[in-house]
This record gives C-alpha cells, structure tokens and sequence, in this order.
C-alpha cells in the first residue's frame, strides 16, 4: 500500500506535538504506565515514536489491517514496547475490553466516511471513563463541488448533521467546524445525558498539508468529572473546552536562517504577526495580509514546529 | 355461614387520577413525538383557519416556531388559535362524546396530545392563544398538577395581547430528564427532532407550512421515484411506478405507487454496505401518510409487506425499491392510525387491505432486481432514462395513465401496472465464473495487466481468463 511520506507534513507534525501536550496535562509521570496507546500509526509509527519519547512507561497498541503496511511496521518499529496487531479497526472493537482501564486512541483517517463516525460512536461507548479519544478526518472542500458529490455528503451523514438546510462550505475552516458539529451530534447520541457520561473536548484543530484535515481530542468521564477536566486544561492555550472554533495550523515555510532570525524574538504577547513581519522586512507569502497571518501562525507554534534537514546515514 | 349478617358494601370510585395522566401516560411517548403532537395542533389549526383554500400550497402563509433551551420550551404559531367555542374541550383530558365535530382532514381525534406533550416536558405551563375577538390564557401550574382534587384550570384575558390569531405554549419548570437534553443534549436533540419534522410532515411542509427549530428552517424529505414517460414508445418496457387507488366505501381516499428511487445496487456495492455502514439512513421502503401527515417513514418489515406472504425480507439489494401510500379522510377516525398518530394500526381492515397492493407492488421491483441482479450497469440505463418525481408530480402524471379496474379482487379500485425491462437471458452456452482472491494479489494482477493497481476485480478476472484462453486455443 502506498502511503504519503507523513513524516514531512509539517502541520500534521505540529498536530501530533499537541496531541503529546494535551496529554501531558491529563497523564501524571507516575501515572503513564496505566495507560494504553492505540492508533493507526501507519509505516513509520511516529505518533507511536512521539509516545514513547514522552511517556516511556505507557503501553502502545499498532492496529494495522493491511499486511503490507504492517511488515513495513515490523520493520520501522521504533522501540519494544509497541504491540503491533495485524487486524483492522472494526475486529479490533470487537475485541477490546477497557477492563476499566484508561486508553488512548487516534482514530487517524484519512478519508471522510460514515463508517468512521460509526467507529468512534461504538469506541466513546466501549472505553473506560478518563479515556482520550481522538478523531482525525478529511475535510476537503473541493470534495463537494458537484451538486451530486454534496448530496451524496448529506444522504450520508443525515442522522448526525446540525441541520437538514446545511450547506456545504467551500471554505475548509467552516467546513471543519461542520466536521465537528456532526462529531459533537454523534457523540451526544452515543453518551446522551442520560447516561451520565460525557465527551469533554479539549482541543481541536484543521490544517491543510495538501487536503483539507479536521481533528478533534476529548475525553469521556462522567458528567461530575467535567468542570475538574476542564480545569485541568484552563490554562493551555490550545484547548477547545466549548466546541469553539477548530483552531487552524498553517505554518509557514521558512529556511534554517529566517527561523533562527525570528526565533530570537519570540514569545511575544501582542500583535505577534505584525511584528515578526516587521522584522522580516518581507512578504513570505503572496501579500501583505497573508504573510502577516503566516508570521502570527509561527509565533503560535514555532516552539513545536520540526525541523527538516538533510541528513548523512 | 348463613347466619352471619352479610358483608356491607360501598361503591368504589372509578374517577380518574391526575398523576395518572402527569406521569404515567407521558411514559408511552416520546419527547419528539410529544413535539409533534404539539405541532399536530398547529396545522389542525391551520386546517380551521384555511377552510376553502386549497390549490398546491393550501398551507402557505402558516408557520410554527419551535425554541428550546435548558430551561424552557416554547411553541408559538400563527395557525388560528383555539376558539373559545372549544374551551371546554381543548384543555380536557381526553375527548368528550359531546365534542363538535372536528374540522375535515385533521387527525386529532383522542383529545390528549397537547396535555400530554406538556406533562411530558415540564411542572409549569402557560398557553396563550387569540382566535378572533378572543385572546386569553390558561396557565397551569406545579400546585395544580400536584393537587388531585383540582381539576379546574383559570382563565385569563392574556396579559401580552398578541397582534395575529395564533397559539403560544411555554413549558417552564423543566424535568431535570428533559432539561439535559434540551441543554447537554441540546445538539443532537435538535437533529433528531429535525429529522423527524422533515419526515412525518415532509408533504405538509411541502405544501406551504413553514417550521422552524431555533431559527432554523426545516427542509422537507419527500420520497421521490423514478417515472420514465418517454423511453421506446408508449407500449415498450420502462420503469415506471406501479400505482394502485381507489375510495372506500366510507369516503376514505387511497393513492399507492411503489418503484425505484435509484439504480440497483452492484453486487461491490451491497458487499460494501454489509461490512460497513455507508449510510446513516436509508430512503428506502414504505412511507404511509394519513392526512398529509407521515405516519410511518420507509419502513422495511412485515409491517408494510417485506417478509411475508412470498415477498422477501429487505435485504441491501432492495435499496432501490420505495413506496408511497397515502390515506386521506374529512373524518379522520377513518383512518387507520394509531392513537399516538406516528403509527398505523396493523389490523386495520382497511390497511390490511391495501397491504395486499403494496405487496402486489413490491413483487414487481423485487422481481426485477433479482433478474438484473449481475447486470447492475443494464440496469442503470433503464433507471437513470427516467427522472425522479416526487409523490405529488406522481399523481398529477397518473391521471394520463391508462388504469385498469380492479373491481374482483380486494381492495376494489384502479391500478396501473408497468411493463418493466426484462434481461435478455444468458444464452445456455454461457456460464457464469466468480471467484474470490486476495486483494493484494488483485491488485498485483491488476498493475501487471492494466497498470492499474485499482482495476476493476471483475475485469482483470475476465481478462485473466481470456489470455488464457488465447493461450489454450493455439
């Protein structure tokens, strides 16, 4: 199976930084061992990487359906404690039994089906209270610009749109903020009030490293526990405790020398764009608006944004 | 024994008891059939209001609001109000045999909806209607649902008059159940709810109602079918609805057409389906409207005909197949409703004959997706030569069809029958070959083939073997 090089995705790269963070503030040092990791990780297993860099104790979960991307796996593994299950989501879920223990998931897609919505419903209803879930979707405008190819959308997705006059946006931002309305519907309808149990958000992001991309963290506990999980994360200025807005990534390209340049300068409270536009003295991208954008966008993630460089085996 | 004085007796009391109807009856329901009881009244209202006017939108121009919140729900219209002529029955529990008769064409017939849809949701209720030179309000209260012994409510001339003729309804005091869900649950509640309004009263928004849940427009979900007029002459094969209609004797108006909403589906496509769900919900099966309301949507078991009596159960190759059966009466305990009016009474002596047409109807399609199936991409061609129309476009096109009478079988009426394209038979020399491989190794033989790792299975199959074949021949 052919697979995009996810290594150099530099938003995505970001993406995954926040998601370690985000669980930084949930997972105690002495706590991480309690903690089991599953994800799609792909060929290379680099959120898998990340995990174990950051938290060495957690146990890691590979669930991996195709055989080829799976002794590709094999030989990519990056550390021993990663588990890797050659089954595909769905058995998987058949299979898993929380035990009432704390898990981690990355439901990390890369289309845009039903079938997916319907995994991360039966997940919020399988998981142990203090899980995170995270869900990763396409959300590509372009997707939808025939009138058929938008129907089609909606005859899919029916049960868990916010409307029945819904319009498709044609601008990705809103479109992922639809992405997460119908997320936030299905997990209302999976965990409705009722049951005393909830899925707490607590960041949400889009970018676009070639598509349109929507992803979304939160936690299930029980309904008293969501005020002591929202504290938690009060004071991370990524999280998305109230289903605001996805936050969007779109970092800009910028060599070795301007990133240092600017670097010198950071943080910076206010008006963090103009003043790194200031300092550079130039557009980096195709105006003066757009490049200002792309500066505050640095400012806010530089810390967690990779470097690419050449490298000598 | 026999000497004993005899045992006195006392007559017991049968007299209704208010908690009964507080928290026992709102068990049965729902809270968004609740709902739509409420918005049941609101187009009966309409009905009162409009009689005379008719034509293609008789509803236009009436609208009714719906806005709730983690603490309240209102319903407000501008449908007429209740006239003061129905006080005496409108807040009763339940329908007295000294009501007047209702209005032609509604289907409020128990008397208990709004009660009912109000003791659901909350302890505190204040309705507040104008009809004409009438404008009042009836405000229940938690001290009077509490107290058995009050059965009279008090009413007011309202404190707010309103300018139009209409009904407003707000519902404080929530159940801590209903709160939660119109608060945390407050999203999918409003799909759901939603979803509902867009199906049951599809044709009645169709025709000129408006609703709207907090501010947003609901759009109708009209089932439509395919209808092709034109293709090969009047007498060559199409696919076409079958259609059945007829009045009862008791003045009940029956209209059925059953037919395909889309190309069958492949054999890929019905595989896919079963190992995952493609869709959230599925358009197809039967949709009963009684009164312009739908009280089943795209039912698929014995209920409406699937499964039984030699129609087969619905499986995902009959995706295609929809149908359409509508009921209309002035008096609506005609019809063959169930008291919660979002159902049909399955023993119904009318229902259970039109059930024969509609299995009549079914067999047809089933019949015809069985003989393509295989050939899906035939198929299509018949199917997208048609358009799709909705179930009113149906009937105005069924006036110039030819119906023939069906005045020996029951139910007595008019049907009109397509003649549906048949396949040309395999011829007996041909065989059928299908076998299942790996998809890696698919994919493989694919690339080497076609360079295509994502080739049709089926043709690099075909192709595999017609290399062979070549080779076997030399």
């Amino acid at each position: 199976m052919k697979h995009p090089p996810y290594q150099l995705r530099t938003n995505k790269a970001i993406d995954r930084l926040m998601f370690v963070e985000a669980i930084r503030y949930l997972v105690r040092p002495n706590d991480e061992g309690r903690f089991t990791y599953y994800a799609l990780g792909g060929p290379y297993l680099e959120d898998f990487r990340l995990m174990h860099e950051n938290f060495p104790k957690m146990h890691l979960v590979s669930l991996e359906h195709d055989p080829e991307t799976y002794k590709q796996q094999k030989f990519h593994l990056p550390c021993r404690r990663i588990r890797l299950l050659p089954l595909d989501f769905r058995s998987f879920l058949a299979r898993y039994d929380s035990r009432d223990k704390k898990s981690i998931f990355w439901l990390d897609y890369t289309g845009l089906e039903y079938s997916e919505v319907e995994d991360f419903r039966s997940l919020l209803g399988k998981v142990a209270s203090g899980s995170v879930i995270k869900v990763t979707l396409r959300a590509e405008p372009s997707d939808f610009l025939e009138e058929e190819e938008e129907n089609e959308f909606k005859k899919k997705f029916a049960a868990v749109l916010p409307s029945s006059n819904v319009t498709l946006p044609r601008d990705s931002d809103e479109l992922a903020g639809l992405l997460q309305d119908m997320v936030r519907i299905a997990a209302q309808q999976e965990l409705p009030s009722a049951t005393g149990v909830a899925y707490q958000p607590i960041s949400s992001f889009c970018y676009k490293d070639g598509v349109g991309i929507f992803t979304l963290t939160g936690i299930v506990c029980s309904k008293n526990e969501v005020e002591r999980t929202r504290d938690l994360f009060s004071k991370w200025r990524f999280a998305n405790l109230n289903w605001a807005t996805p936050k969007r990534i779109d970092v800009p390209f910028l060599s070795t020398k301007e990133r240092l340049h600017l670097q010198r300068h950071l943080p910076c409270a206010n008006d963090a764009g103009n003043r790194l536009h200031k300092i550079l003295k130039y557009n980096i991208d195709v105006d003066r608006e757009a490049a200002i954008a792309k500066m505050a966008q640095y400012a806010d993630f530089y810390s967690y944004f990779p470097y690419f460089m050449k490298a000598i085996p | 024994m026999s000497h004993e004085k005899p045992m006195q007796y006392v007559d017991v009391s049968a007299s209704p008891v208010k908690s009964f109807f507080v928290t026992m009856l709102t068990r049965d329901i729902e809270l968004e059939d609740a709902i739509l009881d409420l918005l049941d009244n609101c187009v009966d209202g309409a009905l009162r209001s409009k009689q005379g006017s008719n034509g293609e939108k008789p509803y236009s121009g009436f609208e009714a609001h719906i806005e709730f919140k983690k603490d309240s729900f209102l319903i407000w219209d501008n449908c007429g109000g209740i006239p003061w002529s129905l006080h005496d029955y409108a807040f009763k529990m339940g329908r007295p045999t000294t009501h007047p008769a209702d209005t032609p064409w509604t289907v409020g017939v128990y008397g208990i909806g709004m009660k009912r849809a109000i003791f659901k949701m909350g302890k505190d209720c204040l309705i507040s209607t104008r009809n004409g030179d009438h404008d009042y309000d009836v405000h229940i209260t938690p001290d009077w649902i509490d107290n058995e012994d009050e059965w009279q409510i008090p009413v007011k001339a309202s404190v707010r008059p309103k300018k139009k003729d209409g009904t407003e309804i707000l519902v404080g005091a929530l159940y801590p159940s209903i709160a939660d869900r119109f608060g945390d649950d407050a999203q999918s509640f409003k799909s759901e709810l939603e979803r509902r309004i867009a199906t049951h009263y599809a044709f009645i928004i169709d025709k000129g109602f408006q609703v709207t849940i907090n501010g947003d427009s609901v759009k109708p979900r009209i089932p439509h079918l395919i209808f092709n007029e034109k293709a090969g002459g009047k007498k060559a094969p199409k696919i076409q609805p079958f259609m059945f209609r007829t009045t009862t004797d008791d003045d009940v108006d029956v209209f059925m057409a059953v037919g395909f909403t889309r190309p069958i589906p492949s054999s890929e496509e019905i595989a896919d389906e079963q190992e995952e769900k493609r869709y959230s919900t599925i358009d197809a099966g039967w949709t009963v409207v009684c009164n312009d309301r739908a009280v089943v949507y795209c039912n698929r078991d014995e209920l409406t005909g699937w499964g039984e009596a030699g129609i087969p159960r619905y499986h995902n190759q009959f995706i295609a197949i929809s149908g359409i059966v509508e009921f209309k009466a002035k008096d609506a305990s005609k019809l063959p409703t169930t008291t919660t009016k979002r159902g049909i009474d399955a023993s119904s002596r009318l229902y259970l004959q039109i059930k024969n047409k509609m299995r009549d109807g079914l067999r047809i399609f089933t019949d015809y997706t069985n003989k393509w199936k295989g050939r899906p991409d035939e198929s299509k061609r018949h199917i997208e030569a048609g358009t799709s129309l909705s179930f009113e476009e149906i009937k105005l096109r069924a006036g110039r069809l030819p119906f023939s009478s069906t005045k020996t079988s029951v139910p007595k009426g008019a049907q009109y029958k397509p003649e549906l394209p048949l396949p040309v038979k395999l011829e007996p020399r041909k065989r059928r070959i299908s076998f299942v491989k790996d998809i890696e190794e698919v994919r493989l033989v694919g690339g080497y083939l076609f360079k295509d790792v994502s080739a049709d299975p089926s043709l690099v199959g075909e192709k595999c073997f017609d290399l062979i074949y070549r080779e076997a021949k030399k």
